[in-house]
């Protein structure tokens, strides 16, 4: 990976981020580097940092701090390819550690899946209706009316664990009225 | 294997093999596998891009074959939502485009039991007397097996007399994964993967050339998806005639594996660029944007795809399976896809020579806009 990396010529620039000195000359290649190079940097910066983790919010919103980053940000109109590079430059050239998130109800959960390997650690969105869900028409198949929204609870939280385990990662679903991780019950239940 | 290793291979282009497939689909770093394959793809085709004004007509649902993952077929006629088009019907449907008509009319079907063969050759002349050079790209090698059997003649018997009906080409459709572990489950009634596989032989035989496809994403394991793929290169490496390799995502919706989940996204990504590399000797993979939605499909042309398909206008087995993806894109969204990756859109024909070139997009990549992409409403739907 580093080899690939250092092929692209961005070697110098994975240096400087583990050193702590990413210069505007850096963020300037960054931003004009080849797309999949940038994602290979921003991945390992994201190995290094964060670790293969990915909190998933399902309440929409979550805690806040210093270091998150949430995408897509507010007032902008980016194509998929100019979100990668935005969150994979975030990821290069942000706080370390920083908490890099995708709103999946916002950019799709296909495109919110592709992101968890250019940088990105943590998926919002609310779950509020069934409607969206591609597989919870059998799931649903003789569940009460009034239980279908709780049940579209559950099968849509299988189906996020189950697209950040096929990224290769490993979900931890947030309970957002305590504002801590504590493993969901889904999470268990995953294949 | 390594990745490193995998990379010095194809450096001194040297083919990989089974377990260099395997190693591909299980590497944890989707987009390493993809810059290996965009290499591959910049190597071959540069930054072009193609695409194609196509239609897709499907003449009849009515199919004698019980597949498990197909939400379009009916098993008769009478069936609830069956259905079957007269030869005017279906002619109809040029008629109506005649004013921006497509260069290619692909036709794939349900194997009918009840229908005369004169009714393919007819359905061919027909839309050759509209239009002389429209390219006829029909029947997948499943069905050419269908129609030697059930009208008992051979391969090159069916694909002459095919051909001399206004047949130009094949499709891929029908190769769904080859491997009889998988195939005897998913597949059991329809052509085997050898007469799959025979059929393109013969034709690839007679100087006509081909698509092949995989539907990936279901049962199947990482082994079978890479085995697939190399009987395909197997094929080429012995005739040569395929023209393109096109991997299609399983959609689980109304068919009977409807409780298996949907490949995702990174799956679709990784599965086009494996494929890129494996298929050295392919000279063009799809991103088929019915199967992996355009958004998709535009990342994929930086995972090793060249080739978006085309217009479609309008598809109907994969919304029969769920796909959100629209049935059909005009030229200008196609091109713009193309643009906003950064590449050049070339519209092509059937053969992949050059109809038009378009300039790159006038702005730098982070420039482009389009609006409202999460309705999709940038995308204008023809149908």
């Amino acid at each position: 990976m580093d080899r690939a990396i250092a092929a692209a010529g961005l070697g110098d620039v994975l240096s400087a981020r583990r050193a702590g000195a990413i210069s505007d000359d850096h963020l300037a290649r960054l931003r004009a580097a080849d797309l999949l190079a940038l994602g290979a940097l921003a991945d390992r910066v994201r190995t290094e940092e964060v670790g293969a983790e990915v909190r998933v919010y399902t309440g929409g919103g979550g805690d806040v701090d210093a270091r998150l980053v949430a995408f897509p940000r507010a007032g902008e109109d980016l194509t998929g390819l100019e979100l990668l590079r935005e969150i994979a430059v975030a990821r290069v050239a942000g706080h370390r550690g920083a908490r890099i998130r995708v709103d999946w109800t916002i950019s799709g959960l296909e495109l919110a899946q592709v992101a968890l390997a250019f940088g990105a650690n943590e998926l919002a969105g609310r779950i509020a209706t069934k409607r969206g869900l591609a597989i919870a028409e059998g799931e649903l198949a003789g569940v009460g009316k009034k239980s279908r929204l709780e049940s579209a609870r559950v099968v849509k939280q299988r189906e996020l664990a189950g697209l950040v385990e096929r990224a290769g990662r490993v979900p931890v679903f947030v309970h957002q009225d305590l504002g801590a991780a504590v493993p969901d019950a889904i999470r268990q239940e995953a294949p | 294997m390594t990745l490193d290793a995998i990379r010095e291979k194809l450096h001194a282009r040297e083919r990989l093999s089974f377990e260099d497939g395997v190693t591909l689909f299980r590497h944890p770093d989707v987009v390493a596998v993809g810059q290996l394959a965009n290499e591959v793809r910049e190597g071959l085709h540069g930054d072009r891009t193609y695409f194609n004004r196509n239609m897709r007509i499907e003449v009849t649902n009515v199919c004698v074959a019980s597949c498990l993952f197909c939400s379009f077929a009916k098993l008769e006629e009478g069936a609830p939502d069956a259905h079957t088009m007269k030869l005017q019907e279906a002619w109809s449907e040029l008629e109506a485009r005649l004013e921006d008509p497509p260069a290619e009319i692909h036709i794939v079907n349900g194997l009918h039991p009840g229908l005369p063969f004169s009714y393919y050759e007819e359905l061919l002349a027909g839309f050759k007397r509209i239009k002389p050079d429209v390219h006829m790209k029909c029947f997948t090698a499943v069905e050419i097996h269908f129609f030697a059997t059930h009208y008992g003649m051979t391969y090159l018997e069916v694909l002459q007399r095919l051909r001399r009906a206004g047949l130009d080409s094949l499709p891929g459709g029908g190769a769904e994964i080859f491997h009889p572990e998988v195939r005897s489950r998913i597949a059991h009634d329809k052509a085997t993967a050898d007469e799959y596989l025979e059929v393109h032989r013969v034709a690839h035989g007679i100087g006509m050339k081909t698509n092949a496809t995989m539907l990936y994403g279901h049962i199947e394991t990482f082994e079978h998806r890479v085995d697939h793929l190399i009987r395909l290169r197997t094929l080429q490496d012995e005739t040569g005639g395929l023209q393109a390799f096109i991997p299609l995502a399983f959609h689980p919706d109304g068919n009977a594996m409807r409780n298996l989940l949907a490949p995702t996204a990174v799956d679709a990504l990784r599965t086009v660029a494996v494929s890129r590399l494996l298929l050295h000797n392919v000279p063009h993979v799809k991103a088929y944007w019915v199967s992996m939605t355009p958004e998709v499909a535009q990342i994929a042309l930086r995972f090793g795809a060249d080739d978006l398909d085309g217009t479609i206008v309008h598809e109907t087995i994969y919304r029969a399976a769920g796909s959100r993806s629209p049935s059909g894109l005009t030229v200008d969204h196609l091109v713009r896809l193309i643009q906003e990756a950064g590449r050049v859109p070339v519209e092509r024909d059937t053969f992949y020579s050059v109809v038009r070139e378009y300039p790159r997009a006038a702005l730098p990549e982070s420039a482009v806009k389009v609006r409202d992409r999460k309705a999709n409403k940038h995308l204008e739907v023809l149908s």
